[in-house]
């Protein structure tokens, strides 16, 4: 009871961010965007065509009108059809959505995953040869532009010049066996991309977390040195780092990897999202954004929930 | 990065009575992997300011070369798809990218420091409501849907991508200085201001703000790295640098190459990308270890 109190609270205080989120990107995105009238017309239309064509898709509206109606689907969750191609902008993200998932979440998981081992490595060898040589190794990861990295991964995997083992770009999914084939090039490159950040924040929240007196006292009654890492280090810096794995969720989620889809050629949501901008195609765009924002304002009460699990001290209030 | 501690430290006795900023300045001096950051950032500020002054990479349009040349006395990393030099298109990008880097950097940081500052000073105030409110905002759009937006609602203006990463990326530094003001603002330099009757803009600008500048300087070469990585993948999304060239707009062109088995122009933008990122990484991490007392290699 207390917790739901709590949750609808948390989820009213976050109207502000979402209306904020949604005006930004309702003024940029759809009233400053591209004009779809001619693209739609014929050659030589009358006057009237023209207005009929700027009524159907909205413009002749005033401005409030149409930032309302746009809250209006964005509460419904009915965001009508695509100005491009007349599908239902909910049956193009239910089919874009699972694709991007299905693209970034090994590397999203791997990446964080060996982030936080590399960092308990590294933390655990503090000052010594191996601290400094994955230290090393990540200044020099954070330094590798991603697009150079997808491009040196393809040449590695994909091409005559390298070990042509992969597609080179696509996404034509049947099976398990597809999946991995098609997958492994871009987590590849998203690892090797993220590996760097993540290991050295979290080899930052680890060694402040070893230095704490509790760590001291634990070594001086003789823990096992990886219970001390699991049990007495590792647990108590979790807050910082679900809080890091938490917040890159939604962008993930609904903007997928802009640039592995439009590198690779894969037609997830980014790809579709960043098509509905060149081309101003504004059902899309306002579904895409606006759900982003919903998403981040869940993903912020299940971040205070996920600390209450993880930290009984942690009051809810 | 690790800091060599262990020279570090007995100089640091001698000088405890030295300001913060000598000591850092002479933390620094003794940080070896960020001081070869430092020199190799200068010697790519050299070959930026050579471009701007017109004495070197002023050909990097001109078609000079056959299609693909190999890196010769003439051409010295070779030539691209239609014949231009590859060393000239390097070395020219190296001026766009201090521009990108500075100019985003310096107006980011500005603007961080003042939203910051209000947010901290006024903290619990509509003001801090209202930066917190665009923080979160701007952290909520996906960046770059959000550069993308921004360049169409534009109209192709040449520095929307610059207006765009000035937009967003104050937000970490806007965090972290109205932290540090918050814990300023109750300090009894602040409070004698106040009692003297300064007013209260200019206990912000003259007397609060200096005092977060070692997060500022800091903040300033993330950004930077940032910016110059950002122009990279902008550039390839056909967002970023519209005229001239830049190293992000020589791996797009590169992208169709590698594929024909030509590397040059691929090689070459990358590693004097990478060359003037890794320095700057290096460098931004031994002035974090040196302005930051609390810090724990």
């Amino acid at each position: 009871m207390e917790l739901l109190q709590y949750a609808i609270r948390k989820l009213v205080s976050g109207i502000p961010l979402i209306l904020g989120v949604t005006f930004i990107s309702f003024v940029l995105m759809v009233y400053f965007g591209p004009d779809k009238t001619y693209e739609l017309l014929g050659k030589n239309p009358t006057q009237e065509q023209i207005e009929q064509v700027r009524h159907q898709l909205g413009y002749d509206r005033p401005f409030l009108v149409r930032y309302g109606d746009y809250l209006r689907e964005l509460t419904t969750l009915d965001f009508g059809h695509s100005d491009s191609t007349g599908e239902r902008v909910n049956g193009l993200l239910g089919r874009t959505i699972p694709i991007s998932l299905a693209l970034t979440a090994p590397g999203f998981v791997l990446g964080n995953l060996l982030g936080v081992l590399l960092a308990l490595v590294a933390a655990y060898h503090r000052g010594g040869w191996i601290d400094k040589l994955i230290m090393g190794g990540a200044v020099v990861g954070m330094s590798i532009s991603f697009l150079i990295a997808i491009i040196a991964f393809q040449l590695l995997f994909s091409s005559s010049y390298g070990l042509n083992m992969f597609p080179v770009r696509g996404w034509d999914v049947y099976s398990l066996s597809d999946y991995v084939r098609y997958v492994t090039v871009p987590t590849l490159a998203t690892v090797f991309v993220a590996l760097g950040y993540n290991t050295r924040f979290y080899r930052a929240v680890i060694v402040e977390e070893m230095t704490r007196d509790h760590v001291r006292t634990a070594r001086a009654f003789g823990t096992p040195p990886w219970k001390l890492l699991y049990k007495n280090i590792l647990k108590n810096s979790l807050i910082p780092i679900i809080t890091r794995i938490m917040f890159s969720i939604p962008l993930v989620v609904i903007s997928g990897s802009l640039l592995i889809e439009s590198y690779f050629g894969i037609p997830g949501v980014g790809k579709v999202t960043y098509d509905a901008i060149t081309t101003g195609d504004q059902p899309v765009l306002k579904a895409v954004v606006g759900l982003t924002a919903v998403l981040f304002v869940l993903t912020l009460l299940l971040t205070d929930i996920l600390y209450k699990v993880v930290d009984p001290r942690v009051s809810l209030k | 990065m690790s800091a060599p501690s262990a020279t570090a430290v007995p100089g640091d006795t001698g000088r405890s009575r030295g300001s913060l900023w000598s000591k850092a300045v002479y933390k620094l001096s003794r940080d070896r992997f960020g001081m070869t950051g430092l020199a190799i950032v200068l010697v790519y500020l050299v070959a930026a300011l050579g471009v701007w002054f017109g004495l070197w990479g002023q050909g990097w349009s001109d078609v000079t070369g056959p299609m693909w040349a190999a890196p010769s006395g003439e051409y010295w990393f070779g030539t691209n798809v239609i014949g231009q030099d590859i060393f000239e298109r390097a070395v020219y990008s190296t001026k766009v990218a201090f521009e990108v880097g500075l100019v985003v950097a310096v107006l980011s940081t500005l603007l961080g420091a003042v939203l910051g500052a209000l947010a901290g000073y006024f903290n619990g105030t509509w003001i801090d409501e209202l930066v917190l409110w665009l923080k979160g905002v701007l952290d909520s759009i996906p960046f770059y849907l959000f550069v993308a937006a921004l360049a169409f609602a534009l109209k192709g203006y040449a520095y929307s991508m610059h207006v765009a990463m000035i937009a967003t990326f104050w937000t970490t530094t806007g965090r972290l200085v109205r932290g540090e003001v918050i814990k300023l603002r109750g300090f009894e330099f602040v409070e004698a201001a106040r009692a003297l009757g300064v007013p209260e803009f200019k206990i912000i600008f003259r007397h609060i703000i200096p005092n977060t500048f070692h997060i500022l300087l800091v903040q300033a070469t993330i950004v930077f790295v940032a910016a110059i990585k950002s122009e990279v993948i902008l550039s390839f999304l056909g967002l970023g640098v519209k005229d001239g060239v830049s190293w992000g707009l020589m791996i797009a062109e590169s992208t169709q190459e590698v594929l024909a088995g030509q590397f040059n122009n691929f090689i070459w933008a990358s590693v004097f990308l990478f060359g003037l990122v890794m320095a700057f990484n290096l460098f931004s991490d031994a002035l974090q270890d040196a302005l930051d007392p609390r810090s724990v290699a």
